[in-house]
């Protein structure tokens, strides 16, 4: 599908919309997407000792004493990922441009990426708020409440996934179909994208077991699940970054100012 | 005058296109953490582990075994008859996958009820919500693969694949032949590895 | 193309004997359990490269891929038996 005008025409350089493409800022959006793995491999992993996180099997007793011990880490951490999550979608708005560059403007599969990477925003910083508030409670909450407060989290950061699959796998459609030799983004990025895609799907078993490989702490539902989406955002975030000097290229060969 | 086939070197390639293989080789090492996993769990408590592999049935697993390697098998003969032009013999190689992979389906499904009845889940110990886990993914591979297959079948029977465009059934083939090595390890590893 | 000269048919004779050697003839108690272990993967370990080689036609793959997947039956069985020498003996 042309996404630009044939080149040469022969008037001034042709505008395609009203607005001018601004390489520059889409490209710092594109760099917001390492920014966020950063924040929150960094902070919610490590600071926030997230990897492996602290066992489903907990009882109520031990969470609250996990939550006190950890207290100033845990406030210090969550505070900052949370507000830094904001970069996800920063980075989910750079990519559907360079969508659009390949699916057309206005593509399905642009607006479905830019919803899902936007979306994916809202489970993560609420899971945050929730820890957070457990951290700056644990002195006023009974165990009981810890408990819920750490499982509340757990369930929705996790089973929320399918919204960042729906933008995994517009990515993956939109950039097989690149019609370029070599391709924007390459296969192997998308491909990988379908093997993060597949594996999210064990994480539904998080709700019935608190032991073994789907516990939200195991190999699968934790190790898997998550390192594979790890994987996937510097790998995609490489090839988007690089785009767009290339599409600039593209548009200054074309004879075209905005695109 | 014909050129004399051993002077002529084949380029070395990969069935299908290369970022299945991508795919295939991601699913390979995830199969292999998981294995080292359950080894790890294993190495906590071998006698309950031991104790409930006398559970499981292995001449229904080693025949599991000889119903996927027999589908793997039709699938490559499905590949080798695309190779050489042989197309009206294409669909029955992979309809012969796509059974032999129902086939398994029935097989385990059976072998699973047979644990309900006997009162065994996933939640009854570590052994059991390892051994329902990885056969569970599997057979999540083998319902995959067979669709697959089945897809596959449906358009080699209206004549859609040549020797020249054999790139979407090698792919499936490629991915089928996975999902028979992963039973391959899975097999002994659940049900005949006895404890010291 | 006649099925019964065809590889991929002898290939798969070999596994089936494999798959039965293992299967009704290594898990009998006839073995000590570390030959009876020690034997079944090694065959697995076979019997995988094998399909690799012959289904999965890596013996035409590019070197590099070749060695990455044949070196998964070697790690995956090197892992799983040193596992289960390290495990204890069961009462």
């Amino acid at each position: 599908m042309a996404t630009h005008a044939p080149p040469g025409t022969s008037s001034a350089a042709r505008d395609v919309s009203p607005y001018p493409t601004d390489y520059k800022t889409w490209k710092i959006l594109a760099w917001t997407g390492p920014v966020f793995l950063f924040a929150v491999f960094v902070l919610w992993g490590v600071v926030a000792r997230n990897m492996p996180p602290f066992p489903p099997s907990a009882t109520p007793d031990e969470v609250k004493a996990h939550f006190h011990e950890l207290r100033l880490p845990l406030l210090i951490a969550l505070s900052i990922c949370l507000t830094m999550t904001a970069f996800y979608m920063s980075f989910s708005v750079a990519v559907a441009r360079v969508m659009e560059r390949i699916e057309g403007p206005g593509g399905v599969l642009s607006k479905l990426e830019m919803m899902g990477g936007t979306i994916t925003c809202a489970p993560v910083m609420v899971t945050m708020a929730i820890w957070l508030t457990a951290a700056h409670e644990v002195n006023n909450l009974s165990p009981e409440i810890m408990h819920m407060l750490y499982w509340f989290g757990w369930l929705m950061f996790d089973l929320a996934y399918f919204v960042t699959s729906f933008q995994i796998a517009a990515i993956s459609i939109v950039c097989m179909r690149d019609k370029r030799e070599k391709k924007l983004v390459p296969d192997a990025v998308s491909w990988w994208g379908w093997v993060t895609f597949a594996s999210f799907f064990a994480v539904s078993a998080i709700p019935f077991v608190t032991t073994g490989p789907l516990a939200f702490n195991g190999v699968i539902s934790f190790w898997i699940a998550f390192f594979t989406w790890f994987i996937w955002i510097p790998s995609l975030s490489f090839f988007i970054i690089k785009a767009i000097p290339r599409l600039q290229a593209e548009d200054e060969a074309a004879g075209l100012v905005n695109a | 005058m014909p050129v004399a086939t051993a002077d002529r070197v084949k380029p070395r390639r990969l069935p299908g296109v290369d970022g299945v293989w991508v795919a295939i080789g991601a699913d390979s090492v995830i199969f292999a953490i998981l294995f080292l996993t359950f080894m790890q769990d294993r190495l906590k408590d071998p006698a309950l582990f031991e104790v409930s592999r006398h559970t499981l049935n292995m001449n229904f697993g080693g025949i599991d075994t000889l119903i996927l390697l027999t589908s793997s098998w039709s699938v490559a003969l499905a590949i080798q008859a695309l190779k050489r032009g042989l197309v009206d013999r294409v669909p029955r190689y992979l309809l012969g996958g796509a059974l032999t992979g129902v086939l398994f389906m029935v097989s385990k499904s059976i072998e699973y009820f047979q644990k309900f009845a006997d009162g065994l889940t996933p939640a009854t110990n570590p052994f059991y919500m390892w051994y329902f886990t990885l056969t569970g993914i599997h057979l999540l591979h083998v319902v995959f693969g067979s669709s697959l297959l089945t897809y596959v079948w449906l358009k080699s029977r209206r004549g859609a694949y040549s020797s020249l465009n054999r790139v979407v059934p090698e792919c499936v083939a490629s991915y089928w032949h996975l999902v028979d090595l992963l039973w391959i390890v899975i097999f002994p590893l659940l049900y005949l590895m006895k404890a010291a | 193309m006649s099925v019964l000269r065809e590889r991929v048919t002898l290939v798969w004779l070999g596994l089936v004997v494999l798959t039965c050697v293992t299967t009704w003839g290594l898990s009998k108690d006839l073995f000590s359990p570390a030959v009876a272990v020690v034997g079944i993967f090694l065959i697995a370990a076979l019997k995988v490269r094998f399909v690799m080689l012959d289904f999965m036609e890596l013996r035409q793959a590019p070197i590099p891929v070749r060695v990455a997947f044949e070196a998964w039956p070697v790690v995956v069985s090197a892992m799983i038996l040193g596992f289960w020498f390290a495990t204890g003996t069961v009462a």
